[in-house]
Protein backbone atom coordinates (compact mmCIF):
# COMPACT_ATOMS: atom_id res chain seq x y z
CA UNK A 1 0.00 0.00 0.00
CA UNK A 2 1.95 3.07 -1.25
CA UNK A 3 1.40 6.16 1.65
CA UNK A 4 -0.97 8.93 1.10
CA UNK A 5 0.61 12.29 -0.18
CA UNK A 6 0.51 14.61 2.42
CA UNK A 7 -0.48 17.61 -0.78
CA UNK A 8 -3.11 15.49 -1.26
CA UNK A 9 -4.51 15.18 2.32
CA UNK A 10 -4.03 19.07 2.66
CA UNK A 11 -6.47 19.97 -0.24
CA UNK A 12 -9.22 17.42 1.14
CA UNK A 13 -9.07 19.11 4.65
CA UNK A 14 -9.16 22.14 2.61
CA UNK A 15 -12.18 21.44 0.88
CA UNK A 16 -13.79 19.59 3.95
CA UNK A 17 -13.26 22.74 5.83
CA UNK A 18 -14.54 25.06 3.13
CA UNK A 19 -17.79 23.10 2.85
CA UNK A 20 -17.92 23.15 6.39
CA UNK A 21 -17.67 27.08 6.81
CA UNK A 22 -20.21 27.13 3.75
CA UNK A 23 -22.58 24.89 5.89
CA UNK A 24 -22.64 26.98 8.93
CA UNK A 25 -22.57 30.36 7.31
CA UNK A 26 -25.92 28.82 5.53
CA UNK A 27 -27.65 28.00 8.21
CA UNK A 28 -26.71 31.62 9.77
CA UNK A 29 -28.33 33.07 7.03
CA UNK A 30 -31.14 30.99 7.58
CA UNK A 31 -31.65 31.89 11.18
CA UNK A 32 -31.18 35.40 10.61
CA UNK A 33 -34.34 35.77 8.06
CA UNK A 34 -36.45 34.15 10.20
CA UNK A 35 -38.10 36.38 12.39
CA UNK A 36 -38.24 37.80 15.86
CA UNK A 37 -41.51 36.11 17.36
CA UNK A 38 -43.99 38.04 18.74
CA UNK A 39 -45.23 35.65 21.45
CA UNK A 40 -49.02 35.83 22.92
CA UNK A 41 -50.06 33.25 25.52
CA UNK A 42 -54.21 33.33 25.38
CA UNK A 43 -56.27 33.03 28.24
CA UNK A 44 -58.06 30.37 27.02
CA UNK A 45 -55.78 27.94 25.38
CA UNK A 46 -52.58 28.99 27.93
CA UNK A 47 -50.25 27.99 24.68
CA UNK A 48 -47.75 30.27 23.65
CA UNK A 49 -48.41 31.26 19.71
CA UNK A 50 -46.08 32.81 17.16
CA UNK A 51 -49.26 34.04 14.43
CA UNK A 52 -49.05 37.84 15.90
CA UNK A 53 -45.48 37.84 13.73
CA UNK A 54 -46.49 38.19 10.83
CA UNK A 55 -50.38 38.62 11.47
CA UNK A 56 -50.13 41.71 14.08
CA UNK A 57 -51.91 44.37 11.54
CA UNK A 58 -54.78 42.00 11.25
CA UNK A 59 -57.80 43.70 13.36
CA UNK A 60 -59.83 42.03 15.94
CA UNK A 61 -61.89 39.62 14.49
CA UNK A 62 -64.90 40.83 16.52
CA UNK A 63 -65.28 42.01 20.34
CA UNK A 64 -66.53 38.90 21.62
CA UNK A 65 -63.31 37.34 20.31
CA UNK A 66 -60.30 39.15 21.38
CA UNK A 67 -56.90 38.15 20.52
CA UNK A 68 -55.72 38.09 24.02
CA UNK A 69 -58.44 35.59 25.34
CA UNK A 70 -58.88 33.34 22.06
CA UNK A 71 -55.60 33.57 20.30
CA UNK A 72 -56.05 32.70 16.63
CA UNK A 73 -54.91 28.96 16.97
CA UNK A 74 -58.12 27.77 18.44
CA UNK A 75 -60.36 29.30 15.56
CA UNK A 76 -57.71 28.48 12.76
CA UNK A 77 -55.46 25.56 13.23
CA UNK A 78 -51.70 25.92 12.51
CA UNK A 79 -48.95 25.35 13.64
CA UNK A 80 -48.81 27.71 16.63
CA UNK A 81 -44.94 28.15 17.14
CA UNK A 82 -43.94 28.20 13.53
CA UNK A 83 -42.02 31.40 12.21
CA UNK A 84 -41.88 29.73 8.22
CA UNK A 85 -45.09 30.57 6.30
CA UNK A 86 -45.88 27.16 4.81
CA UNK A 87 -45.13 25.34 7.76
CA UNK A 88 -47.33 27.41 10.15
CA UNK A 89 -50.02 27.58 7.48
CA UNK A 90 -49.67 23.75 6.60
CA UNK A 91 -52.43 22.64 9.25
CA UNK A 92 -54.77 25.12 9.41
CA UNK A 93 -58.47 24.30 9.30
CA UNK A 94 -60.58 25.10 5.86
CA UNK A 95 -57.20 26.93 4.58
CA UNK A 96 -58.34 31.03 5.43
CA UNK A 97 -61.54 30.18 6.09
CA UNK A 98 -62.34 28.37 9.38
CA UNK A 99 -65.91 28.63 9.21
CA UNK A 100 -66.40 26.58 6.46
CA UNK A 101 -69.00 23.77 7.03
CA UNK A 102 -66.84 21.17 6.54
CA UNK A 103 -64.84 22.01 9.62
CA UNK A 104 -66.80 24.30 11.44
CA UNK A 105 -67.74 22.03 14.85
CA UNK A 106 -63.29 22.02 15.03
CA UNK A 107 -63.31 25.64 14.68
CA UNK A 108 -65.99 27.43 16.21
CA UNK A 109 -65.07 25.46 19.50
CA UNK A 110 -68.04 22.42 19.28
CA UNK A 111 -69.37 21.94 22.33
CA UNK A 112 -67.87 24.79 24.07
CA UNK A 113 -69.13 27.84 21.92
CA UNK A 114 -71.29 27.18 19.47
CA UNK A 115 -72.33 23.78 19.07
CA UNK A 116 -75.33 22.47 21.82
CA UNK A 117 -78.34 23.02 22.33
CA UNK A 118 -81.19 25.86 21.71
CA UNK A 119 -82.18 25.74 25.84
CA UNK A 120 -77.69 26.27 26.15
CA UNK A 121 -78.33 29.31 23.28
CA UNK A 122 -75.65 27.55 21.43
CA UNK A 123 -76.69 25.69 18.73
CA UNK A 124 -75.77 28.00 16.10
CA UNK A 125 -74.02 25.52 13.76
CA UNK A 126 -77.18 22.99 14.04
CA UNK A 127 -79.08 25.58 13.29
CA UNK A 128 -77.01 26.64 9.93
CA UNK A 129 -76.43 23.05 8.91
CA UNK A 130 -79.92 22.55 9.00
CA UNK A 131 -81.21 25.75 7.38
CA UNK A 132 -82.31 25.90 3.62
CA UNK A 133 -79.22 27.75 3.21
CA UNK A 134 -77.00 25.11 3.92
CA UNK A 135 -79.20 22.11 2.32
CA UNK A 136 -81.29 24.04 -0.66
CA UNK A 137 -83.44 21.04 -0.60
CA UNK A 138 -86.54 23.21 -1.41
CA UNK A 139 -84.94 23.94 -5.53
CA UNK A 140 -83.64 19.96 -5.69
CA UNK A 141 -86.43 18.06 -4.65
CA UNK A 142 -88.57 21.03 -6.78
CA UNK A 143 -86.66 20.35 -9.93
CA UNK A 144 -86.77 16.41 -9.41
CA UNK A 145 -89.82 16.36 -9.39
CA UNK A 146 -90.45 18.44 -12.55
CA UNK A 147 -88.11 16.64 -14.01
CA UNK A 148 -89.86 13.19 -13.13
CA UNK A 149 -87.36 11.98 -10.64
CA UNK A 150 -89.39 11.73 -7.79
CA UNK A 151 -93.31 11.45 -7.85
CA UNK A 152 -93.78 14.21 -4.88
CA UNK A 153 -92.33 16.75 -3.30
CA UNK A 154 -91.47 15.24 0.10
CA UNK A 155 -87.40 16.34 0.42
CA UNK A 156 -85.17 13.46 -0.01
CA UNK A 157 -81.82 15.44 -0.92
CA UNK A 158 -79.74 18.01 0.05
CA UNK A 159 -76.49 19.84 -0.90
CA UNK A 160 -75.01 18.36 2.16
CA UNK A 161 -75.98 14.83 3.60
CA UNK A 162 -77.36 16.05 7.31
CA UNK A 163 -80.34 14.24 9.72
CA UNK A 164 -82.37 16.10 12.45
CA UNK A 165 -82.89 13.63 15.48
CA UNK A 166 -85.59 16.31 16.96
CA UNK A 167 -87.54 16.76 13.84
CA UNK A 168 -90.55 18.85 14.20
CA UNK A 169 -91.39 19.25 10.20
CA UNK A 170 -91.27 15.38 9.47
CA UNK A 171 -88.26 15.73 8.07
CA UNK A 172 -85.62 13.64 9.66
CA UNK A 173 -82.60 13.12 6.84
CA UNK A 174 -81.84 14.62 3.70
CA UNK A 175 -79.17 12.70 1.64
CA UNK A 176 -76.59 14.48 -0.51
CA UNK A 177 -77.40 15.18 -3.81
CA UNK A 178 -75.28 13.37 -6.49
CA UNK A 179 -75.93 15.25 -9.70
CA UNK A 180 -73.70 12.15 -11.77
CA UNK A 181 -76.16 9.62 -10.22
CA UNK A 182 -79.42 11.32 -12.25
CA UNK A 183 -80.09 9.44 -15.57
CA UNK A 184 -81.85 12.70 -16.64
CA UNK A 185 -79.00 14.78 -18.52
CA UNK A 186 -81.20 18.28 -17.23
CA UNK A 187 -80.70 17.28 -13.76
CA UNK A 188 -76.89 16.43 -14.11
CA UNK A 189 -76.84 20.35 -15.70
CA UNK A 190 -78.86 22.01 -12.69
CA UNK A 191 -76.26 19.55 -10.44
CA UNK A 192 -73.26 21.33 -12.26
CA UNK A 193 -75.00 25.41 -13.13
CA UNK A 194 -76.93 25.73 -10.26
CA UNK A 195 -75.50 24.89 -6.74
CA UNK A 196 -73.24 27.43 -6.18
CA UNK A 197 -75.70 29.71 -3.76
CA UNK A 198 -75.75 27.12 -0.62
CA UNK A 199 -73.87 28.28 2.18
CA UNK A 200 -70.54 25.53 1.53
CA UNK A 201 -70.54 25.98 -2.17
CA UNK A 202 -68.04 28.20 -3.90
CA UNK A 203 -69.32 31.28 -5.23
CA UNK A 204 -69.63 31.86 -9.02
CA UNK A 205 -66.78 34.06 -9.91
CA UNK A 206 -67.14 37.79 -10.18
CA UNK A 207 -67.34 40.68 -7.59
CA UNK A 208 -71.04 40.52 -7.65
CA UNK A 209 -70.98 37.03 -5.97
CA UNK A 210 -68.19 37.55 -3.46
CA UNK A 211 -68.47 35.78 -0.56
CA UNK A 212 -66.93 33.41 1.47
CA UNK A 213 -67.99 29.97 2.93
CA UNK A 214 -69.88 28.66 5.67
CA UNK A 215 -70.72 31.33 8.69
CA UNK A 216 -68.46 33.86 7.09
CA UNK A 217 -70.49 33.85 4.11
CA UNK A 218 -72.51 35.97 5.88
CA UNK A 219 -70.98 36.77 8.98
CA UNK A 220 -67.71 38.19 6.94
CA UNK A 221 -68.92 40.77 4.69
CA UNK A 222 -66.56 40.94 1.61
CA UNK A 223 -67.18 44.96 1.59
CA UNK A 224 -64.95 44.92 4.74
CA UNK A 225 -62.03 43.30 2.92
CA UNK A 226 -58.97 44.75 3.95
CA UNK A 227 -56.27 46.52 1.75
CA UNK A 228 -53.71 44.01 0.68
CA UNK A 229 -50.53 43.80 2.59
CA UNK A 230 -47.84 40.88 2.77
CA UNK A 231 -49.72 39.21 5.56
CA UNK A 232 -53.65 39.42 4.99
CA UNK A 233 -53.89 39.17 1.33
CA UNK A 234 -56.82 41.18 1.21
CA UNK A 235 -58.61 38.81 3.44
CA UNK A 236 -61.58 40.21 5.67
CA UNK A 237 -60.95 39.54 9.51
CA UNK A 238 -64.11 39.83 10.96
CA UNK A 239 -67.27 38.64 11.99
CA UNK A 240 -70.52 40.72 12.73
CA UNK A 241 -74.30 40.73 12.72
CA UNK A 242 -74.08 43.92 11.14
CA UNK A 243 -74.45 42.18 7.49
CA UNK A 244 -75.44 44.90 5.15
CA UNK A 245 -78.09 44.14 2.34
CA UNK A 246 -75.30 43.93 -0.16
CA UNK A 247 -73.79 40.53 1.36
CA UNK A 248 -77.20 39.54 1.26
CA UNK A 249 -77.24 40.09 -2.18
CA UNK A 250 -74.24 38.09 -3.47
CA UNK A 251 -76.71 35.49 -3.67
CA UNK A 252 -79.87 36.78 -3.76
CA UNK A 253 -79.82 39.30 -6.45
CA UNK A 254 -77.51 37.21 -9.24
CA UNK A 255 -79.44 36.45 -11.80
CA UNK A 256 -82.30 34.03 -12.67
CA UNK A 257 -82.33 30.59 -13.73
CA UNK A 258 -83.00 29.54 -17.20
CA UNK A 259 -85.21 26.41 -16.68
CA UNK A 260 -85.28 25.44 -20.40
CA UNK A 261 -81.42 25.18 -20.37
CA UNK A 262 -81.48 24.58 -17.03
CA UNK A 263 -78.68 27.33 -16.48
CA UNK A 264 -77.96 29.79 -14.57
CA UNK A 265 -78.62 33.46 -16.23
CA UNK A 266 -75.84 36.03 -14.50
CA UNK A 267 -77.32 39.90 -14.41
CA UNK A 268 -75.59 41.32 -16.95
CA UNK A 269 -76.25 44.56 -15.01
CA UNK A 270 -74.34 47.08 -12.49
CA UNK A 271 -76.13 47.91 -9.54
CA UNK A 272 -75.65 51.57 -8.92
CA UNK A 273 -79.22 52.67 -7.64
CA UNK A 274 -80.45 50.62 -5.13
CA UNK A 275 -84.65 51.43 -5.48
CA UNK A 276 -83.88 50.67 -9.78
CA UNK A 277 -81.17 48.41 -10.09
CA UNK A 278 -80.78 46.20 -7.32
CA UNK A 279 -83.82 43.96 -7.54
CA UNK A 280 -84.88 41.75 -9.88
CA UNK A 281 -86.71 44.42 -12.11
CA UNK A 282 -90.22 42.91 -12.30
CA UNK A 283 -90.84 43.00 -8.38
CA UNK A 284 -93.15 45.50 -6.31
CA UNK A 285 -91.04 47.06 -3.40
CA UNK A 286 -92.17 49.29 -0.87
CA UNK A 287 -89.93 51.65 0.91
CA UNK A 288 -88.70 49.43 3.74
CA UNK A 289 -87.39 46.71 0.81
CA UNK A 290 -85.32 48.79 -0.60
CA UNK A 291 -84.11 51.47 1.95
CA UNK A 292 -83.83 48.81 5.22
CA UNK A 293 -81.10 46.12 4.98
CA UNK A 294 -82.51 42.33 5.04
CA UNK A 295 -81.51 41.32 8.31
CA UNK A 296 -83.65 44.71 9.66
CA UNK A 297 -86.95 42.66 9.08
CA UNK A 298 -85.81 38.72 8.88
CA UNK A 299 -85.61 37.48 11.70
CA UNK A 300 -82.35 34.93 12.79
CA UNK A 301 -84.26 31.60 12.67
CA UNK A 302 -85.18 32.57 9.15
CA UNK A 303 -81.83 33.32 7.66
CA UNK A 304 -79.36 31.33 10.01
CA UNK A 305 -82.49 27.97 10.68
CA UNK A 306 -84.70 27.34 13.59
CA UNK A 307 -82.88 23.87 14.04
CA UNK A 308 -85.10 21.87 12.01
CA UNK A 309 -84.68 20.82 8.33
CA UNK A 310 -87.38 22.27 6.52
CA UNK A 311 -88.81 21.76 2.56
CA UNK A 312 -88.68 24.62 1.36
CA UNK A 313 -88.12 28.33 1.84
CA UNK A 314 -92.47 29.35 2.26
CA UNK A 315 -92.53 26.84 4.96
CA UNK A 316 -90.27 28.85 7.18
CA UNK A 317 -90.00 32.49 6.37
CA UNK A 318 -92.74 33.98 8.24
CA UNK A 319 -92.34 38.03 9.08
CA UNK A 320 -94.50 40.16 6.82
CA UNK A 321 -95.37 43.74 7.21
CA UNK A 322 -97.98 42.87 9.52
CA UNK A 323 -95.10 42.08 12.10
CA UNK A 324 -94.05 45.05 12.91
CA UNK A 325 -96.54 47.41 11.23
CA UNK A 326 -99.71 45.69 12.78
CA UNK A 327 -103.41 45.06 11.10
CA UNK A 328 -106.51 46.83 11.02
CA UNK A 329 -107.77 45.81 14.59
CA UNK A 330 -104.07 45.01 15.82
CA UNK A 331 -101.31 46.19 17.29
CA UNK A 332 -97.87 44.70 16.11
CA UNK A 333 -97.27 41.93 18.91
CA UNK A 334 -94.66 43.46 21.46
CA UNK A 335 -92.71 42.56 24.61
CA UNK A 336 -91.94 44.56 27.62
CA UNK A 337 -88.30 43.18 28.61
CA UNK A 338 -87.60 42.56 32.27
CA UNK A 339 -85.30 39.89 32.45
CA UNK A 340 -81.98 40.62 31.88
CA UNK A 341 -81.15 37.72 30.39
CA UNK A 342 -83.51 38.14 27.47
CA UNK A 343 -82.78 37.50 24.17
CA UNK A 344 -82.89 40.85 22.94
CA UNK A 345 -80.28 42.31 25.19
CA UNK A 346 -77.79 40.08 24.18
CA UNK A 347 -78.29 40.55 20.61
CA UNK A 348 -78.32 44.29 21.29
CA UNK A 349 -74.80 43.53 23.09
CA UNK A 350 -73.67 41.54 19.59
CA UNK A 351 -74.84 44.56 17.83
CA UNK A 352 -74.75 47.83 19.74
CA UNK A 353 -77.18 49.95 17.75
CA UNK A 354 -79.77 50.65 20.08
CA UNK A 355 -79.31 50.92 24.11
CA UNK A 356 -82.26 48.82 25.13
CA UNK A 357 -82.83 49.13 28.80
CA UNK A 358 -84.89 47.01 30.97
CA UNK A 359 -88.75 48.42 30.81
CA UNK A 360 -88.60 48.85 27.48
CA UNK A 361 -91.16 47.52 25.10
CA UNK A 362 -90.29 46.20 22.05
CA UNK A 363 -91.85 44.12 18.58
CA UNK A 364 -91.63 40.69 18.54
CA UNK A 365 -92.53 38.39 15.64
CA UNK A 366 -95.59 35.78 16.19
CA UNK A 367 -93.02 33.23 16.87
CA UNK A 368 -91.72 35.32 19.90
CA UNK A 369 -88.46 36.34 18.24
CA UNK A 370 -87.39 40.00 19.19
CA UNK A 371 -87.11 42.71 16.75
CA UNK A 372 -84.59 44.02 19.22
CA UNK A 373 -83.94 47.06 17.21
CA UNK A 374 -87.94 48.49 16.73
CA UNK A 375 -89.10 49.92 20.33
CA UNK A 376 -91.98 51.53 21.23
CA UNK A 377 -91.96 54.89 21.50
CA UNK A 378 -94.61 56.79 24.70
CA UNK A 379 -96.73 58.43 21.87
CA UNK A 380 -97.49 55.16 20.61
CA UNK A 381 -94.96 55.18 17.28
CA UNK A 382 -92.00 52.85 17.33
CA UNK A 383 -88.56 53.61 16.83
CA UNK A 384 -86.52 51.51 14.74
CA UNK A 385 -82.34 51.37 14.32
CA UNK A 386 -80.51 50.40 11.26
CA UNK A 387 -78.64 47.31 12.40
CA UNK A 388 -76.18 47.77 9.40
CA UNK A 389 -76.38 51.48 8.71
CA UNK A 390 -77.29 52.67 12.41
CA UNK A 391 -79.95 54.94 10.66
CA UNK A 392 -83.00 55.94 12.51
CA UNK A 393 -86.38 55.70 11.31
CA UNK A 394 -89.93 55.77 13.16
CA UNK A 395 -93.39 54.77 12.09
CA UNK A 396 -96.51 54.07 12.64
CA UNK A 397 -99.04 51.01 13.74
CA UNK A 398 -101.54 50.85 11.08
CA UNK A 399 -104.33 50.66 13.54
CA UNK A 400 -106.10 53.96 13.86
CA UNK A 401 -105.01 55.14 9.99
CA UNK A 402 -107.10 55.55 6.89
CA UNK A 403 -105.58 51.81 6.09
CA UNK A 404 -108.85 49.57 4.70
CA UNK A 405 -106.81 46.82 4.06
CA UNK A 406 -108.84 43.18 4.95
CA UNK A 407 -106.58 41.90 8.24
CA UNK A 408 -106.80 38.36 6.84
CA UNK A 409 -104.97 39.63 3.31
CA UNK A 410 -101.85 40.44 4.55
CA UNK A 411 -99.17 39.00 2.47
CA UNK A 412 -97.28 41.89 0.75
CA UNK A 413 -98.96 41.95 -2.61
CA UNK A 414 -101.70 43.40 -0.98
CA UNK A 415 -99.79 46.11 0.58
CA UNK A 416 -97.48 46.56 -2.55
CA UNK A 417 -100.87 47.23 -4.32
CA UNK A 418 -100.99 50.64 -2.25
CA UNK A 419 -97.76 51.44 -1.07
CA UNK A 420 -95.41 50.23 -3.77
CA UNK A 421 -92.55 52.55 -4.59
CA UNK A 422 -92.91 53.99 -8.08
CA UNK A 423 -89.57 52.64 -10.22
CA UNK A 424 -88.29 53.73 -12.98
CA UNK A 425 -88.59 50.93 -14.63
CA UNK A 426 -85.05 51.54 -16.24
CA UNK A 427 -85.02 47.52 -16.92
CA UNK A 428 -87.78 46.08 -19.73
CA UNK B 1 7.05 26.61 -6.13
CA UNK B 2 8.90 24.30 -3.60
CA UNK B 3 6.89 21.43 -1.81
CA UNK B 4 6.72 22.47 1.36
CA UNK B 5 5.65 26.05 1.03
CA UNK B 6 2.57 24.60 -1.10
CA UNK B 7 2.16 22.63 1.79
CA UNK B 8 2.04 24.90 4.63
CA UNK B 9 -0.07 27.35 2.05
CA UNK B 10 -2.89 24.31 1.69
CA UNK B 11 -2.48 24.02 5.59
CA UNK B 12 -3.23 27.34 6.48
CA UNK B 13 -5.49 27.90 4.08
CA UNK B 14 -7.69 24.24 5.36
CA UNK B 15 -7.05 26.68 8.87
CA UNK B 16 -8.65 29.14 8.14
CA UNK B 17 -12.50 28.07 7.49
CA UNK B 18 -12.13 25.95 10.06
CA UNK B 19 -11.51 28.58 12.81
CA UNK B 20 -14.12 30.81 11.51
CA UNK B 21 -16.54 27.84 11.32
CA UNK B 22 -15.31 27.31 15.28
CA UNK B 23 -16.22 31.50 16.00
CA UNK B 24 -19.10 31.43 14.11
CA UNK B 25 -20.55 28.10 15.79
CA UNK B 26 -19.25 29.50 19.70
CA UNK B 27 -21.12 32.57 18.17
CA UNK B 28 -24.10 31.21 17.74
CA UNK B 29 -23.95 29.04 20.99
CA UNK B 30 -23.41 32.22 23.23
CA UNK B 31 -26.64 33.67 21.20
CA UNK B 32 -28.89 30.69 21.89
CA UNK B 33 -27.83 30.65 25.11
CA UNK B 34 -28.06 34.39 25.88
CA UNK B 35 -31.51 34.76 24.40
CA UNK B 36 -33.80 36.18 26.99
CA UNK B 37 -36.44 33.82 27.85
CA UNK B 38 -40.06 35.40 28.06
CA UNK B 39 -40.68 36.93 31.09
CA UNK B 40 -42.94 35.57 34.10
CA UNK B 41 -45.71 38.10 34.24
CA UNK B 42 -45.76 39.60 37.89
CA UNK B 43 -48.06 38.35 40.21
CA UNK B 44 -47.65 41.25 42.92
CA UNK B 45 -48.64 44.82 42.45
CA UNK B 46 -47.52 47.83 45.04
CA UNK B 47 -50.43 49.68 44.69
CA UNK B 48 -48.76 52.51 46.82
CA UNK B 49 -49.82 54.06 49.53
CA UNK B 50 -53.25 53.23 51.63
CA UNK B 51 -54.30 56.73 51.21
CA UNK B 52 -54.40 56.87 47.49
CA UNK B 53 -57.24 54.44 48.29
CA UNK B 54 -59.47 56.57 50.70
CA UNK B 55 -62.94 54.44 51.44
CA UNK B 56 -65.51 54.19 48.17
CA UNK B 57 -62.76 54.22 45.91
CA UNK B 58 -62.49 51.48 43.35
CA UNK B 59 -59.41 51.23 41.32
CA UNK B 60 -58.79 48.85 37.84
CA UNK B 61 -55.12 47.81 38.47
CA UNK B 62 -55.25 46.86 34.53
CA UNK B 63 -52.06 45.35 34.76
CA UNK B 64 -52.86 42.84 37.04
CA UNK B 65 -56.79 42.51 35.22
CA UNK B 66 -58.02 43.32 38.88
CA UNK B 67 -60.26 45.90 40.76
CA UNK B 68 -59.54 47.50 44.52
CA UNK B 69 -61.79 47.94 46.25
CA UNK B 70 -62.13 49.93 49.86
CA UNK B 71 -65.41 49.83 51.03
CA UNK B 72 -66.97 49.96 54.77
CA UNK B 73 -65.51 46.36 55.66
CA UNK B 74 -61.43 47.54 54.31
CA UNK B 75 -59.71 46.71 51.23
CA UNK B 76 -60.51 43.84 49.08
CA UNK B 77 -59.69 43.03 45.14
CA UNK B 78 -61.61 41.12 42.04
CA UNK B 79 -60.16 39.41 39.20
CA UNK B 80 -61.81 41.34 36.15
CA UNK B 81 -61.14 38.13 34.36
CA UNK B 82 -64.25 37.31 32.95
CA UNK B 83 -65.14 33.86 34.80
CA UNK B 84 -67.06 32.63 31.31
CA UNK B 85 -64.16 32.87 28.85
CA UNK B 86 -61.28 34.55 30.45
CA UNK B 87 -62.07 37.78 28.76
CA UNK B 88 -60.83 41.01 30.86
CA UNK B 89 -64.04 42.96 32.23
CA UNK B 90 -64.46 46.80 32.31
CA UNK B 91 -65.68 48.30 35.56
CA UNK B 92 -69.11 49.67 35.20
CA UNK B 93 -70.61 52.19 37.79
CA UNK B 94 -70.72 49.76 41.04
CA UNK B 95 -70.68 46.30 38.70
CA UNK B 96 -68.36 44.80 36.07
CA UNK B 97 -69.53 44.17 32.62
CA UNK B 98 -67.90 41.78 30.28
CA UNK B 99 -67.13 43.40 26.66
CA UNK B 100 -67.14 39.91 25.08
CA UNK B 101 -70.20 37.83 25.54
CA UNK B 102 -71.90 40.40 27.74
CA UNK B 103 -71.76 38.55 31.45
CA UNK B 104 -72.50 40.83 34.26
CA UNK B 105 -71.19 40.83 37.54
CA UNK B 106 -72.63 43.02 40.98
CA UNK B 107 -70.16 44.82 43.24
CA UNK B 108 -69.46 41.58 45.19
CA UNK B 109 -68.31 39.71 42.28
CA UNK B 110 -71.53 37.51 41.52
CA UNK B 111 -72.92 37.45 38.17
CA UNK B 112 -75.90 39.23 37.40
CA UNK B 113 -76.50 38.05 33.80
CA UNK B 114 -75.23 35.02 31.91
CA UNK B 115 -73.30 33.44 29.57
CA UNK B 116 -70.95 33.72 32.68
CA UNK B 117 -72.79 31.40 35.93
CA UNK B 118 -69.27 31.90 38.31
CA UNK B 119 -68.42 34.90 40.43
CA UNK B 120 -65.37 36.77 40.24
CA UNK B 121 -62.18 35.26 41.82
CA UNK B 122 -61.58 37.45 45.29
CA UNK B 123 -57.76 38.15 45.03
CA UNK B 124 -55.84 38.57 48.04
CA UNK B 125 -55.05 42.17 49.40
CA UNK B 126 -52.40 43.33 52.12
CA UNK B 127 -51.23 46.67 53.51
CA UNK B 128 -47.57 46.01 54.34
CA UNK B 129 -45.80 47.79 57.53
CA UNK B 130 -45.28 50.73 55.36
CA UNK B 131 -48.76 51.11 54.41
CA UNK B 132 -48.58 50.30 50.96
CA UNK B 133 -51.43 48.34 49.38
CA UNK B 134 -49.89 45.52 47.60
CA UNK B 135 -52.75 42.99 45.69
CA UNK B 136 -51.59 39.62 44.69
CA UNK B 137 -53.23 38.18 41.22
Amino acid sequence: MQPERPDSFDLRLLIASGLLLLAIVLVWWQVERVPEPIALTPTLTGQTEYCLTCHADLPEISPSHPVETFGCIICHGGERLALEADLAHSTLRGGANPSDLTVVEQSCCGGDCHSGTSAQGRDHIQRVLTSLQSTYTGAITSVRYTFGAQPDLTPRFGALSITDTESKTGISALTAFDPAAETNPLLQKFGQSCLTCHLNAAPRQGAAYDRFTGCSACHSPTSLRLPQSSANLGRVHRLTTAIPYTQCNTCHNRGNYDLRLMDFIERADQPVKRLDDYYQPLAEFVQCEYTLDCIDCHTRSEAMGDGDLHPDQASFQYVQCKTCHGTLNELPLTKTLTDPNDLAFKLARLNPVIDLKPGDTIIITEQGEPLWNIRQLPDGRFEMVGKATRQYFTFRPVLGTACQQNPAEQESRYCHQCHAVERNHAHP
Amino acid sequence: MPTHNRRNFLKLAAASPLSASGILTLGGLLRYLSHPAHPTPSTEFNLGPAENHPPGSRTVVAEGSALLIHDENGFRALSLVCTHLGCTGEATGDGLLCPCHGSCFDADGQTHNDPATKPLHGLRVEINAKGRVALYA
